[in-house]
């Protein structure tokens, strides 16, 4: 058995070597169809991440009316503490408002210095449970909220959350409409150079019929030639990808702002490598047998 | 043993590649089919190792009908058969060692086993001192020479060789058929297609001539 794997192992390099051109050929595309899936599937795990923070981090600040008495804003604060989903509620003092604008803002510091009045309405921060993120019981709660007397205005991030999502989505669904039609390019690439493969090696092929050969010993090499082809494509990807993924930021530069955020890429986590590799090796194998078993007539 | 029974063979409408021929031959025969060009030698070679289907006919071999055999079964034929082809059939870019190694490949035959055996049947043969050649580099009674240790390496019952002296020198031509009649001694059922009849004078047990398909004589002088 091991004797005869060492014999299909060695026949198979034997054969990538003796028809090394066309095989980088077809490694090659493997290989950029293997990175356009690649690409937009650490874009699509990035947006993901994001939208996943985002959820987890979620926040709703309710602005209260500049003249509340302290016992409404007390009374608010409690209303908003009550429901299951809240992990927390602190209030914002106009002072802590004008204090955290002008540590965001340290370019706007003269306009704040210049403030005749603090324009800056009490808040109420509420940070909502992990779990409970964007669900249907807190947007109605926000709704609520919204009306009642005391809150001037709600600003809430589940929108964001939800744009992400909407994001991520759509890089997922383009990745794999361009990979699907990229891979299958190379499925239909490594068909035909598994056929061309097999033309050149008719006479071989024929001798080992003649000797003797069943038809799975005159078969395995070309699978095990298209795996190899589709396996060393996929790597090649991943490596490229990884390039990619760290040259990206350098090439952006810091022009984006914000947007470089969204741009950034993740690198594919270990399940995901497999499955590009398996992937690679599976339309490899596909296109060797569907060309082995159409052209070679044993 | 090989029997075949009433082969018929048409390629093309009206002509008979092969008419009506019924022939027996026993194990251990050395066997001669000769006949001019056209007159159905690689034909009836061809049927015998099922290259090529009859029209009609039966064929058995060690009593089994070899038409019947389904395509994924016909290599447990083919191994008990050595076959030498009129124009070598050699894989060339493979040295001498390893085509003379494949028929030990496809039985699985282990790595140090295979060595020892192609290089008595090459030492048989005379060229076991241009084993790592390829034969592109060898004359052409040595790749002759090559296909002959290829068909008789894994010690077949039959050999089949079709005008494997066509195109040697007379001298090389007897150093061929010499082997084969070695081989023969062994124990092996040769049987040879050729049109030299030096040759077949020189060798031939048992010799079988064809015209236009059809056996037109048997002589036997064994």
């Amino acid at each position: 058995m091991i004797e005869k794997l060492k014999f299909f192992l060695n026949v198979t390099g034997n054969n990538l070597w003796q028809f090394r051109t066309r095989n980088l050929f077809s490694v090659t595309i493997i290989c950029l169809s293997f990175l356009t899936v690649g690409i937009f599937l650490s874009l699509s795990n990035n947006l993901k991440a994001t939208a996943r923070e985002l959820a987890t981090n979620m926040s709703i600040a309710f602005y209260l009316d500049a003249k509340a008495t302290p016992e409404t804003v007390e009374a608010i604060r409690q209303e908003i503490g009550r429901p299951a989903f809240v992990a927390s509620v602190k209030l914002v003092t106009p002072d802590e408002a004008l204090e955290r604008f002008r540590t965001s803002f340290p370019e706007l510091a003269d306009m704040a210095a210049g403030l005749k009045a603090n324009p800056f309405p009490p808040s109420l921060e509420l940070r909502v449970k992990a779990k409970a993120s964007a669900s249907k019981e807190v947007l109605a709660f926000v709704e609520g909220m919204k009306k009642r007397p005391g809150v001037v205005d709600v600003l809430f991030n589940q929108e964001w959350v939800e744009r992400m999502q909407g994001f991520s989505r759509l890089a997922g669904a383009v990745g794999a409409f361009l990979g699907g039609i990229l891979i299958l390019t190379s499925f239909f690439i490594i068909s035909n150079v598994v056929k061309l493969n097999v033309f050149a090696r008719k006479n071989e092929i024929e001798i080992l019929r003649f000797v003797g050969g069943t038809n799975l010993f005159i078969r395995i090499p070309f699978w095990l030639e298209g795996i190899t082809l589709g396996l060393l494509g996929s790597l090649l990807s991943l490596g490229l990808l990884f390039i990619v993924i760290n040259l990206f930021p350098v090439y952006l530069g810091t022009t984006l702002g914000a947007l470089q955020q969204l741009l950034r890429f993740r690198y594919p986590d270990l399940a995901q490598a497999l499955a590009l590799l398996g992937g690679g090796a599976a339309t490899g194998f596909i296109g060797s047998a569907t060309s082995v078993s159409k052209f070679l007539k044993v | 043993m090989i029997e075949l029974f009433h082969i018929w063979k048409q390629y093309q409408k009206p002509y008979w590649a092969l008419s009506d021929v019924t022939l027996q031959i026993k194990d251990g025969d050395f066997y001669f089919i000769t006949g001019p060009s056209g007159s159905g030698k690689t034909t009836l070679l061809k049927t015998t190792f099922r290259e090529i289907l009859p029209t009609e006919g039966q064929i058995l071999v060690n009593g089994v009908n070899i038409l019947k055999v389904p395509d994924n079964r016909i290599y447990t034929l083919r191994r008990t058969m050595g076959i030498v082809f009129q124009d070598f059939r050699l894989m060339f870019h493979k040295s001498v060692f390893e085509n003379v190694a494949v028929p030990l490949q496809v039985i699985g035959v282990g790595r140090k086993e295979i060595r020892r055996r192609v290089f008595n049947t090459l030492q048989k043969v005379n060229l076991h001192q241009k084993m790592w050649e390829l034969p592109g580099r060898l004359s052409y009674g040595e790749q002759q020479r090559v296909a002959i240790a290829r068909a008789v390496v894994n010690n077949p019952e039959i050999i089949l060789a079709d005008e494997p002296t066509g195109n040697l020198d007379p001298e090389l031509a007897f150093e061929i058929i010499t082997l084969f009649k070695e081989i023969n001694k062994q124990g092996a059922t040769v049987i040879i297609g050729s049109h030299d009849r030096e040759l077949i004078r020189h060798f031939g047990d048992n010799i079988l001539f064809l015209q236009k398909g059809k056996i037109v004589g048997k002589e036997a002088h064994r």
